[in-house]
């Protein structure tokens, strides 16, 4: 992205309109299935051990935390609440989208950064196959499609995290842990805050999309895409948050923690 | 009676920003002919093979492939044009998450739907033999010598049987033997398939040993264009010294 005011303001009406086209293109036949399942399975199966070891350890981490607090006003049973509130409503949705903008936006943007250097983008187009709708489109719903799934199971196992941590300092059982911490949450803190993460997912997939489809600079790019894609992704998931927080509060005023 | 023209380029310009790539460039080639594009590094070789099957548009001129306006034409109509162009890049371009059998089988996926797997198997597997990797098609990309890569390029250029073959710089990065297995397989697929030939290099000797018709560009110019003899006697100091012998 340029410093100057004009590059800017290039590079968001560019990636603002290549983000339209993949919407637009995703839904307009034909489906490019075998690719979609493909990317799938590379961005959400592949991603799944690096989401479970960072849920868990984010449970145990915040449970401990917690707990150094709340025990010196004797309201440790409120920490099963607090994790289910705080993984449900923010840290599962925030820092899944931030690991996948890691691990799935990095691998994107130097991917095709290579396809584009090595000719093989020019390759399929030479075919007169749609190489923006097979490696493009199916990137970006991929990474709409598994975000919300990713952050399901981030919730839920840092939930274990956090059940482990306090069964070992105070004994809670599973029962009564799963019962502290679903009292008093609803639906919409759940359902609102997950839902948020196609637009993370769409952010990640266009971003790093977007990097690696246009730049073409041979072995400099392919890091320059990767490097670009994961700051801008991680940046705009972050930022888009802060609005998407502020949405689920005018919608569900009282609700959204 | 002449042939007919496989491919004819008319007053094509072509511009980067500010850089010109080509300037009013003309030429034709005839219906199983092969014509060597030569010139320095940056002079507009692969824009111009890229021009012929689409994948760049000119700024002015028009570029007709079988008497087809490419430039014209509707995606359709394009695709149709594409079918019978073969594309054998200087990269080779193979597709590094596909083995070799499966970046052969790539265009006919895409252009024979109604193709059984088992006569897509078999055609890839006689187009591996024809170029010697038959033993070699469970690999992946990466783990091919870059001779080894360029011949895969090329079965998978001919696995559509193309009409017209556009090869860029099918020599570069290759040692002399290499290269020159590529040169006879170029030979044999215009002797026996009479396929018409557009090739990039730099390399004047493969240039001699292929083209029945050379280009030379310059700075974006058609400087040169004839029979290697016709060239031979050419005023143009940049023709003078790529087509002398080498």
């Amino acid at each position: 992205m340029s410093s100057t005011p004009t590059g800017f303001f290039s590079f968001v009406g560019g990636l603002s309109r290549f983000g339209v086209k993949a919407l637009a293109s995703a839904v307009m036949p034909p489906y490019e299935w075998q690719f979609f399942l493909r990317e799938m399975e590379d961005v959400g199966w592949r991603s799944l051990p690096l989401i479970a070891a960072a849920g868990l350890a984010l449970g145990v981490v915040t449970a401990l935390h917690t707990r150094g607090t709340l025990v010196n006003f004797g309201a440790e049973a409120l920490i099963p609440s607090l994790q289910s509130a705080s993984f449900f409503n923010e840290l599962g949705p925030l820092v899944t989208g931030l690991l996948i903008s890691g691990r799935v936006g990095a691998g994107i943007g130097a991917e095709l950064s290579n396809m584009r250097g090595t000719e093989q983008i020019d390759a399929i187009e030479a075919m007169s196959a749609d190489s923006f709708k097979s490696l493009v489109v199916t990137r970006v719903v991929a990474c709409i499609v598994v975000l919300p799934m990713l952050t399901v199971f981030m919730d839920f196992t840092g939930l274990l995290g956090g059940f482990f941590s306090e069964h070992m300092a105070s004994g809670i059982s599973l029962q009564l842990y799963i019962h502290r911490a679903f009292n008093t949450v609803g639906w919409v803190n759940f359902i609102a805050p997950t839902l948020k993460t196609t637009v993370f997912g769409f952010i990640i997939g266009a971003v790093s999309c977007y990097y690696g489809y246009t730049i073409d600079e041979g072995s400099a790019g392919v890091r320059r895409a990767a490097t670009s894609s994961v700051v801008m992704s991680s940046l705009l998931v972050i930022i888009s948050d802060v609005f998407l927080v502020k949405l689920i509060f005018f919608f569900f005023p009282g609700k959204a923690l | 009676m002449s042939e007919a023209l496989a491919v004819e380029f008319k007053n094509v310009s072509k511009s980067f920003g500010d850089r010109k790539v080509l300037q009013d460039v003309s030429f034709q080639i005839e219906d199983g002919k092969a014509l060597c594009i030569l010139g320095r590094s940056g002079t507009g070789k692969s824009v111009t093979l890229k021009l012929m099957i689409r994948l760049l548009r000119p700024d002015s001129g028009s570029i007709s492939i079988e008497t087809e306006d490419i430039d014209h034409l509707p995606e359709k109509d394009l695709s149709r044009v594409r079918r019978k162009i073969g594309f054998l890049f200087q990269s080779a371009a193979l597709f590094d998450s596909l083995t070799v059998a499966n970046n052969l089988a790539v265009p006919l996926h895409h252009f024979e739907k109604a193709m059984s797997p088992e006569d897509v198997q078999h055609t890839v597997e006689e187009l591996l033999a024809q170029v010697g990797l038959e033993k070699d098609k469970d690999k992946l990309p990466g783990e091919l010598s870059g001779g080894m890569r360029k011949r895969v390029g090329l079965a998978r250029a001919l696995i559509l049987k193309p009409t017209l073959l556009l090869v860029d710089e099918p020599s570069s990065g290759l040692d002399p033997i290499t290269a020159g297995e590529i040169d006879a397989l170029l030979l044999k697929v215009k002797q026996e398939r009479h396929t018409t030939l557009v090739i990039v290099t730099h390399d004047v000797r493969e240039a001699h040993k292929l083209a029945d018709t050379l280009a030379v560009l310059d700075q974006g110019s058609l400087v040169g264009y004839g029979t290697l003899e016709e060239l031979k006697r050419s005023e143009n100091e940049v023709v003078k010294q790529l087509v002398s012998e080498p």
